[in-house]
């Protein structure tokens, strides 16, 4: 309301005598002229690129001759859809997804709920396990590799000197252990940052409904599935929702510690080969739009069903 | 404008008889903006070409861009070509820190016509790709005049379609590490890997992690077998007995403890790192090693020995190393021609293994005696250079070696059967051929 009053050449007696839907019309004109280098902004930075990557995943580009390239229409598209490589990169994605995630949405809630705490240097310990979410993708990949050398890396030794079994294995070599070796690197570098979502939703959940719940007698296991847990849904479908787009957008883990092999090639990891090394222009393209796609229709399916609540507070606020 | 028609045939001809090396450079520049914005097929066939006479009256600035300078030759070279020739200066730009993304970085240069870099320092199985875009001058003649100081194996990595389009500068090729306290010199693939199976600390390690490495350490064993991925004209013809046998023979080292199964995960690092533990009894890796290992309590009971042959035949390996593209958007090519000039020179050569631990393309350096203190292993790598041949050559290099190392590996680590894999193999480099 106020920013009608603010209105130039527009004193308060002709806006009286307007037509409400000429007020109307002035209101969206001035909403669009405030949103307009936003959406400028929006467009150059995500629409522009987005719209020539698609442009490019509809012709290919010649390898053979430079500058020479040919309009397929959607050739790349259903080439790449008849692919094994493609549906097979599309499963180990998703399973990779699946697994990291739901570990790292079980040990963010437990990280949040330990952090939630009142104990002696819990300021300290928040900034300390936020650590390896700071480290570089690449540079904790490295790590876990050298962890998981036969031989000589430390996890391998220790299991081997324990006697325990997954000693002599060599982890990044076999289907199934080198998927784990990357969900393992994904759930130590990311569970943080869920966890950091996680503590937000705890900490806005009032103490006097946890005050009642103790006058009702509710035990502590009670508490957390019938107060926490559903309070907290929100936060944690959000760090679901960013985790999972993370997810299935990964990369560097299996660029750096398997290069693909062993079942463990990634969408992302089809669409750059294709692009960077082999120079296929189009094709790579339609792979980067078809992964795109993929991660849009999983956070819309995330939104309309799991995210019910996000809706149902945005409209409480309304 | 029709992008399929062959460019300008008229004009093009014209500009061959020019001799000037500027005029041509003037002529090709002139049928580029005509065919407006450059988008033109500016193929193989149509570039201009190098002039060895060029290089003695060069002056002016030269800029050499290529990887991150590890051993130093790159500045190296180009500070003492500066200082010996007096009249142009050379400076050397570090425009990636892995082969990679060097490989990106001149790629985007190139693609954009940049005149930024005048010489490109390029992997010798990037040959065919950039000379079959036209962004290369053609080096055919300077090659032919200098082509009595240089080894022919390594001249041969900058031939593509009858014509050079680099110099090479230095090579590189595998080399067996030996554990002279424990196993026989090989002499053959077969008694290395029987050698190597007899005692648990005799074991081979080599690079066979899914990358470009395996497909060498494969094509090293393919060639000493007699086989091929394709033939001289360029027909596929990987899907044959060598290959199966190769395939077999790797696959059932690592069943019967010749290889450990830990290679599967090895590039260059960790199979030294390996070797080094003093566990294994062979390795396989390149000639940069031989420094790193001297460092090491192995440094007096190792040997090294050139990459062995197939039993009863001959020797054989895979080149690698890095030649000397002059771009054809360089505006200072004369320049480029004359420190191509020197840095092919015997004496510098010699500098090459003296002073950077690098293979010389100068066969000469090799039984030179101070060369020979440096690198007292230079014998038996002079013998694997020359026993060496290129990689696969052709401008979908990159999908070819993709096709072999995939299907390699899918057999090392028993997800596919020889027989299944030697054909995806045939298939897929048929349908990289077959690129657009």
């Amino acid at each position: 309301m106020a920013i009608k009053t603010l209105l130039p050449g527009r004193s308060p007696s002709s806006a009286t005598a307007r037509p409400v839907s000429g007020r109307d019309r002035a209101e969206r004109k001035l909403a669009f002229r405030m949103t307009a280098p936003s959406l400028v902004i929006m467009a150059l930075v995500a629409a522009v690129p987005i719209g020539y990557a698609i442009w490019l995943s509809l012709n290919q580009y010649s390898v053979r001759t430079a500058g020479l390239s040919r309009f397929v229409g959607l050739e790349n598209y259903i080439n790449a859809l008849a692919s094994h490589e493609w549906w097979a990169a599309f499963g180990q994605t998703f399973l990779f997804a699946g697994i990291s995630v739901s570990l790292e949405l079980i040990l963010g809630t437990a990280m949040a709920l330990l952090l939630n705490l009142a104990f002696k240097g819990r300021a300290v310990l928040r900034t300390v396990v936020l650590l390896p979410y700071a480290i570089i993708t690449v540079v904790s990949a490295i790590t876990w590799q050298t962890m998981f050398q036969p031989n000589m890396g430390l996890v391998t030794n220790v299991l081997s000197t324990l006697g325990l079994p997954g000693g002599d294995v060599v982890w990044l070599g076999e289907h199934g252990y080198a998927m784990a070796v990357i969900v393992m690197a994904d759930v130590w570098k990311t569970t943080p940052f869920a966890a950091l979502i996680i503590l937000a939703g705890l900490q806005v959940i009032s103490a006097e409904t946890y005050e009642a719940a103790e006058l009702d007698g509710a035990s502590k296991w009670q508490t957390f599935v019938n107060i926490t847990l559903p309070l907290l849904r929100p936060a944690i479908v959000l760090a679901a929702i960013f985790r999972t787009m993370d997810a299935l957008r990964v990369f560097d883990l299996p660029f750096v510690l398997t290069r693909g092999a062993n079942g463990t090639e990634s969408m992302s990891m089809l669409a750059y080969t294709q692009l960077r090394e082999n120079r296929l222009v189009g094709e790579g393209s339609a792979l980067s739009i078809l992964t795109f796609l993929t991660v849009m229709v999983v956070s819309v399916i995330y939104v309309r069903f799991a995210g019910g609540n996000i809706r149902d507070v945005a409209k409480e606020e309304q | 404008m029709d992008l399929n028609r062959p460019a300008l045939p008229l004009q093009n001809r014209a500009a061959r008889n020019r001799k000037a090396l500027a005029a041509t450079a003037i002529a090709t520049a002139l049928l580029l903006s005509a065919c407006g914005g450059g988008a033109a097929p500016q193929g193989a066939e149509q570039a201009a070409a190098a002039d060895p006479a060029s290089g003695a009256n060069a002056s002016g600035a030269v800029n050499i861009c290529g990887v991150k300078d590890a051993s130093g030759i790159y500045k190296g070279t180009a500070e003492a070509f500066t200082k010996a020739n007096g009249k142009v200066t050379a400076k050397y730009t570090e425009i990636g820190a892995t082969t990679d993304e060097a490989r990106t970085q001149i790629v985007q240069r190139l693609e954009g016509k940049s005149t930024e870099c005048d010489l490109f320092v390029t992997d010798v199985i990037w040959t065919s790709e950039f000379a079959s875009q036209g962004w290369l001058l053609d080096q055919t003649k300077l090659v032919e005049a200098n082509k009595d100081r240089l080894i022919p194996s390594t001249v041969e990595t900058t031939k593509y379609q009858d014509k050079y389009w680099g110099s090479p500068f230095f090579t590189n090729a595998g080399l067996i590490y030996y554990q002279k306290d424990k196993v026989a010199k090989p002499e053959s693939w077969q008694q290395l890997y029987a050698e190597a199976a007899k005692a648990p600390g005799n074991g081979y390690v080599y690079q066979g992690k899914q990358y470009e490495g395996l497909t060498v350490n494969f094509l090293e064993m393919l060639y000493s077998a007699g086989g091929e991925v394709l033939n001289e004209q360029g027909d596929v013809t990987v899907d044959s007995k060598e290959t199966r046998d190769v395939l077999n023979f790797m696959s059932d080292g690592l069943k019967n403890g010749s290889a450990d199964r830990a290679v599967l995960t090895y590039n260059e690092d960790p199979a030294r790192l390996a070797y080094e533990s003093g566990d294994f009894g062979y390795q396989r890796n390149w000639p940069h090693v031989y420094r790193l290992l001297n460092a090491t309590p192995l440094a007096s009971s190792f040997g090294v020995a050139p990459l062995p042959a197939w039993e009863g035949g001959k020797a054989s390996g895979v080149l690698g190393g890095w030649n000397l593209a002059i771009s054809a958007h360089s505006t200072n090519q004369a320049g480029a021609v004359a420190f191509i000039d020197f840095a092919t020179t015997p004496d510098w050569q010699k500098h090459v293994a003296m002073d950077y631990s690098q293979a010389p393309v100068n066969e000469a350096a090799y039984s030179d005696p101070a060369v020979l203190q440096k690198m007292p292993f230079a014998t038996e790598l002079l013998a694997s250079v020359k026993g060496a041949k290129p990689r696969p050559i052709s401008p979908v290099y990159p999908q070819i070696s993709q096709a072999i190392y995939k299907n390699v590996y899918a057999v090392l680590s028993g997800t596919a059967s020889t027989e299944e894999a030697v054909q995806k193999m045939a298939e897929e480099i048929t349908t990289a051929k077959a690129s657009f």
